[in-house]
């Protein structure tokens, strides 16, 4: 018999679309478990603000700096916080995720599993990985990194700064450095104007308000007279045991900058790794250099074919930037969506007879503006792959030169590849070189079909010590028993396919 | 490479390698660490090239460091604690007891 639900619903990640799906959910009557790695809620865009706020004045400058777009989160958050019904656990990272609504959750030295009849997957964005020549350095950091350090760590970055890559965060980092009294060295933009001018065939009315925005960024940071080119390429970081300068292709011209902080960014892309773990489908995104799960306009995931280590229905929800990145209003507005959605699934309708489905319309109105956005900006430092010296697979120290290598040997597989060479196979289980050798591998094969998956993925997705495994809680009595080995999916399949 | 925005509010020590370094509380590892300049955080187990936090919201693990005897811990995901003893991990984690090669 599996264990009792622990709650009607468990929503992981508390930033923008988790708040927002937990505060509907619990609002109808639902118990709700919130699961997040950080010690207060916000997510990555609201980090740290509710300490910053109770710092005050100590912390005025930092949030003057950070400027109105972060502030105004405070709000959400405290409607999070004073919604009863709402089990916040933070400091909890999750390390497995089960189709059938199981969670392994590790807070300090406590381990176990939860369950409940729906998850809400809001577990947000990462960076886009971007490999080039030397961004293993001490001293190469990507730009949500700066903004992590601003927010949580009260810290800004000194010495000769050099901003690289696209995407309005470049622009939004680089405004909050000016205020905080730092001139950055060289703002290089991937970005093209020839991107802008078709952009702006793809303006909704809409999409103003970010148009708008990046055109007071820009006037800003000309104001303070911070140099800004267009159209690079060729990224470089140089040095020996850290960055030492920036080489780059400005205008057909090399470039060579010393530098001793290189901010990098290349836009965003959903974090997939649980998704992926719990055997849902991911979708490769050819344009994007990226997955992303496939859902409904709900938030409905899916579970991909083949062997499962789950039976039933998929009780998964994907809500916000780990579904589709949109921002955190377009995540509050999806949370809400998908809560909705969730509601009637447990026959709890809220609102009026008529009014459940407004939130749809709602999400489409807080997208309108990301065409204009990602045809502005479009992926730059991953536009092409790089040259063989790059290191693709951090953890692992290889290089794109010896994967490529592998490749023409006939490894033309990702579980391959990584069974040869450990891509993928150290601390980061792959988050930063899977979709690089996705690359590769369509580099090598064009005409072949994209893998549809990362790397096989096998929980614990995250480190858990020995002794939390040992003294799991919430564990089904009827999974724990051993009762032979060849009980592995593959076993039962009889074949190598992604489980 | 970092410097505090207004005062740094550090009332307690961690050591890195037996030197104190101030701390807030409520800030995480890699924060305390860069704020003191640290060089490195950790060498890789492949070629022992010297790194330092990358990502710092947990997917990148280039910031790993050994807190309180234990290895491979992630620097940007801990809060400091007072007295915490940090040492800068060469290589692979080690394991207190087993030798490895």
């Amino acid at each position: 018999m599996t264990p009792a639900p622990d709650a009607d619903a468990i929503v992981i990640g508390a930033g923008p679309a988790g708040m927002s799906c937990a505060i509907d959910l619990a609002s109808a009557g639902c118990r709700v478990i919130v699961l997040d790695m950080q010690p207060t809620p916000g997510g990555q865009i609201f980090r740290a603000l509710e300490a910053n706020t109770i710092a005050r004045p100590q912390t005025d400058e930092l949030l003057q700096a950070l400027g109105q777009s972060y502030r105004a989160g405070l709000a959400l958050i405290e409607r999070f916080r004073a919604t009863p019904g709402i089990d916040f656990r933070p400091g909890t990272t999750v390390w497995d995720l089960r189709a059938d609504g199981t969670v392994g959750w590790l807070k300090g030295n406590a381990a176990g599993y939860l369950r409940a009849p729906h998850v809400a997957l809001a577990s947000g964005a990462m960076e886009r990985p971007t490999p080039f020549p030397g961004w293993t350095l001490p001293g190469v950091m990507t730009a949500g990194a700066v903004q992590t350090l601003l927010k949580a760590g009260r810290l800004k970055p000194e010495g000769r700064i050099v901003l690289a890559g696209t995407g309005p965060l470049i622009f939004l980092l680089a405004d909050q450095l000016r205020r905080l009294g730092g001139r950055p060295v060289l703002i290089a933009r991937t970005d093209r104007l020839k991107d802008k001018l078709f952009a702006l065939g793809q303006l909704r009315p809409a999409g103003i308000p970010a148009l708008l925005k990046g055109l007071v960024w820009l006037a800003r940071l000309r104001l303070a007279g911070i140099p800004m080119r267009t159209g690079i390429s060729g990224l470089q970081a140089l040095g020996r045991d850290r960055l030492e300068s920036v080489r780059l292709v400005a205008g057909e011209r090399t470039v060579d900058l010393p530098c001793d902080l290189l901010v990098v960014h290349d836009g965003i892309v959903p974090s997939t790794d649980l998704a992926h773990a719990a055997g849902l489908v991911l979708e490769w995104r050819t344009d994007d250099a990226s997955w992303r799960p496939r859902t409904a306009a709900d938030g409905r995931a899916e579970m991909a074919p083949g062997p499962s280590l789950t039976t039933g229905p998929c009780r998964i929800w994907i809500t916000g930037d780990a579904r589709r990145i949109g921002g955190a209003d377009a995540a509050v507005v999806h949370g809400s969506h998908a809560a909705s959605a969730i509601l009637a699934e447990l026959g709890r309708v809220t609102g009026e007879p008529n009014g459940a489905d407004r939130t749809d319309i709602a999400v489409k109105r807080s997208l309108a503006a990301r065409p204009f956005l990602d045809a502005a900006f479009p992926p730059g430092l991953a536009a092409q792959l790089p040259d063989d010296e790059a290191i693709a697979c951090r953890c692992e120290d290889i290089t794109v030169g010896s994967l490529r290598m592998a490749i023409r040997s006939g490894a033309t597989d990702m579980n391959l590849v990584r069974g040869l060479l450990r891509c993928g196979m150290g601390p980061c289980q792959g988050r930063n070189c899977s979709a690089t050798l996705a690359r590769l591998l369509a580099e090598a094969e064009p005409e072949k079909p994209l893998s549809s998956n990362p790397f096989r993925a096998r929980p614990p997705l995250r480190p858990i010590p020995l002794g939390a495994l040992a003294g799991m809680t919430g564990l089904d009595p009827d999974l724990a028993q051993v009762e032979s080995l060849d009980d592995k999916p593959e076993a039962i399949a009889g074949d190598d396919i992604h489980a | 490479m970092f410097a505090p925005i207004g005062s740094t509010e550090a009332t307690i020590t961690i050591y890195l390698d037996g030197r104190p370094i101030p701390a807030r509380a409520g800030e995480t590892i890699a924060a305390c660490l860069l704020r003191a300049g640290v060089s490195h955080f950790r060498t890789t187990p492949a070629s022992g090239a010297k790194r330092l936090p990358y990502c710092m919201i947990g997917h990148c693990f280039d910031c790993l460091i050994e807190i309180d005897g234990i290895g491979s811990r992630q620097a940007c995901l801990s809060p400091v604690e007072d007295n915490m003893t940090l040492r800068i991990q060469n290589g692979a984690a080690t394991i207190p007891g087993v030798e490895t090669q």
